[in-house]
């Protein structure tokens, strides 16, 4: 090392660390320190699993659970945790499988339940969502509303892994093999997937927009 | 599939065959998000104008994307959310009582005689029980049959000799006795054929 002093700790690092001192903490049954420690890495990925959660089930009750679940359950198995992976590919990992039996489940129980009230663009509205909220101005508030309530739409229309891997790549800015150790799926798999659900998405949201290739129509060809 | 471009650069050989060279979409994107700008944008306008308005709209996309979780999930949702997390983690922690029973919850009175019955004497006493039961309605049947004198004897039923086959299911339930009269015509042949008691030991006094 050149400079003088410790060297500055990565996220990845710094999670790394916790985790290990958590699982040494459990295994010492200092079971209070060790929820005292586990409560750093709460507060560092809660919102980002919130996030990913949220666009994946599309309602906020269902995310807040998941992401619940899933800490708890990575509390309870930090045992199993490996330092050569980061922490935070680990529980997103779990956070997917959660989203993923809560899916299933949801649709099993859509069978014999009424569904929660649809909007227009038919996507579940969140019961939260009627109630008065504090903010910028009623307008403003209306037309963001509009803009995020037609992306939520559009992303409800994407196949199940290509929204997964549009929501890890593309909001939460992972790499391809990032996205494939979380997924499971196989790198050039996640590229195809996140391509295509780009593709989808321009098409749904802004069809004057999606650029024509050039070259793929006559119009475009005879520019050329 | 890549093909050498005359700036040095590669570009693919599809898109140079179907697109005059240009970018194609799946290219366009991929050089967006890994951020390796193609040597292609710095030559076509075109393809550099596409890649911007692109690049604009995937970051409006990943805004509004952002921004409609964090429009739910406020500081404050995620305070609570927090707690609920660690009072779940503390429950995990606790370990589960276990609650001793019926030992403790037997009633006093019940525990005062100190005595244990023996399931060898319940089991005898349930057979004496059967026994006494079966015996005592014998016994009380006797007694009625006695003091009705013949009611209990069922009223004998003459069966049709003539009629072919006119013994029907409702007389099925005769006494055994009143079989010996039946005589059903459809198995008196077989009947015939069939060697008696009383046929067996002619035979065999007179053989």
């Amino acid at each position: 090392m050149t400079g003088a002093g410790t060297p500055p700790v990565t996220a990845r690092e710094a999670d790394a660390r916790v985790a290990v001192e958590v699982k040494a903490l459990q295994a010492g049954d200092r079971l209070e320190a060790a929820r005292e420690r586990f409560a750093e890495l709460v507060g560092r990925h809660q919102r980002r699993g919130l996030r990913i959660a949220y666009h994946y089930l599309r309602n906020a009750a269902d995310a807040d659970e998941a992401v619940q679940d899933a800490f708890v359950k990575a509390y309870m198995h930090i045992g199993t945790f490996r330092e050569e992976l980061p922490f935070e590919v680990w529980f997103t990992r779990i956070l997917i499988n959660g989203c993923l039996d809560r899916l299933k489940s949801r649709k099993r129980r859509e069978r014999w339940m009424a569904p929660l009230p649809l909007d227009a663009q038919g996507v579940e509205r969140d019961l939260a969502e009627f109630a008065p909220s504090h903010g910028p101005s009623p307008e403003d508030q209306v037309l963001s509303g509009e803009r995020r309530r037609q992306l939520m739409a559009a992303l409800a229309k994407l196949p199940e892994r290509q929204r997964m891997v549009f929501i890890l790549s593309h909001f939460e800015g992972r790499t391809s093999r990032e996205v494939s150790s979380m997924t499971g799926l196989n790198e050039s798999t996640v590229r195809v997937h996140l391509f295509r659900a780009i593709r989808r998405l321009r098409a749904l949201l802004a069809p004057s927009a999606t650029n024509a290739v050039p070259g793929r129509g006559r119009s475009s060809r005879a520019a050329h | 599939m890549q093909y050498p471009d005359v700036g040095g650069a590669a570009v693919r050989l599809t898109d140079f065959v179907l697109r005059q060279g240009h970018l194609s979409e799946q290219a366009l994107t991929e050089a967006l998000l890994t951020g390796e700008r193609p040597a292609h944008l710095d030559r076509c306008d075109l393809c550099a104008e596409r890649a911007v308005v692109l690049g604009r709209w995937l970051d409006d996309v990943r805004r509004l994307g952002l921004e409609a979780a964090d429009a739910v999930f406020t500081p404050e949702r995620l305070q609570a959310q927090q707690a609920q997390i660690l009072r779940r983690l503390e429950q995990v922690d606790q370990p589960a009582r276990v609650i001793s029973f019926p030992v403790q919850s037997r009633p006093a009175a019940f525990d005062a005689s100190h005595r244990r019955l023996s399931p060898a004497w319940v089991g005898a006493a349930v057979a004496a029980s059967l026994v006494a039961g079966v015996v005592g309605g014998r016994w009380s049947a006797q007694l009625e049959q006695a003091n009705t004198g013949q009611a209990l004897t069922p009223p004998r039923i003459e069966a049709p000799m003539d009629a072919g086959n006119a013994v029907g299911p409702q007389n099925v339930t005769f006494p055994d006795r009143d079989l010996e009269d039946l005589r059903l015509d459809g198995l008196m042949m077989l009947d015939e054929f069939t060697p008696t008691l009383t046929m067996t030991r002619v035979d065999r006094a007179g053989g």
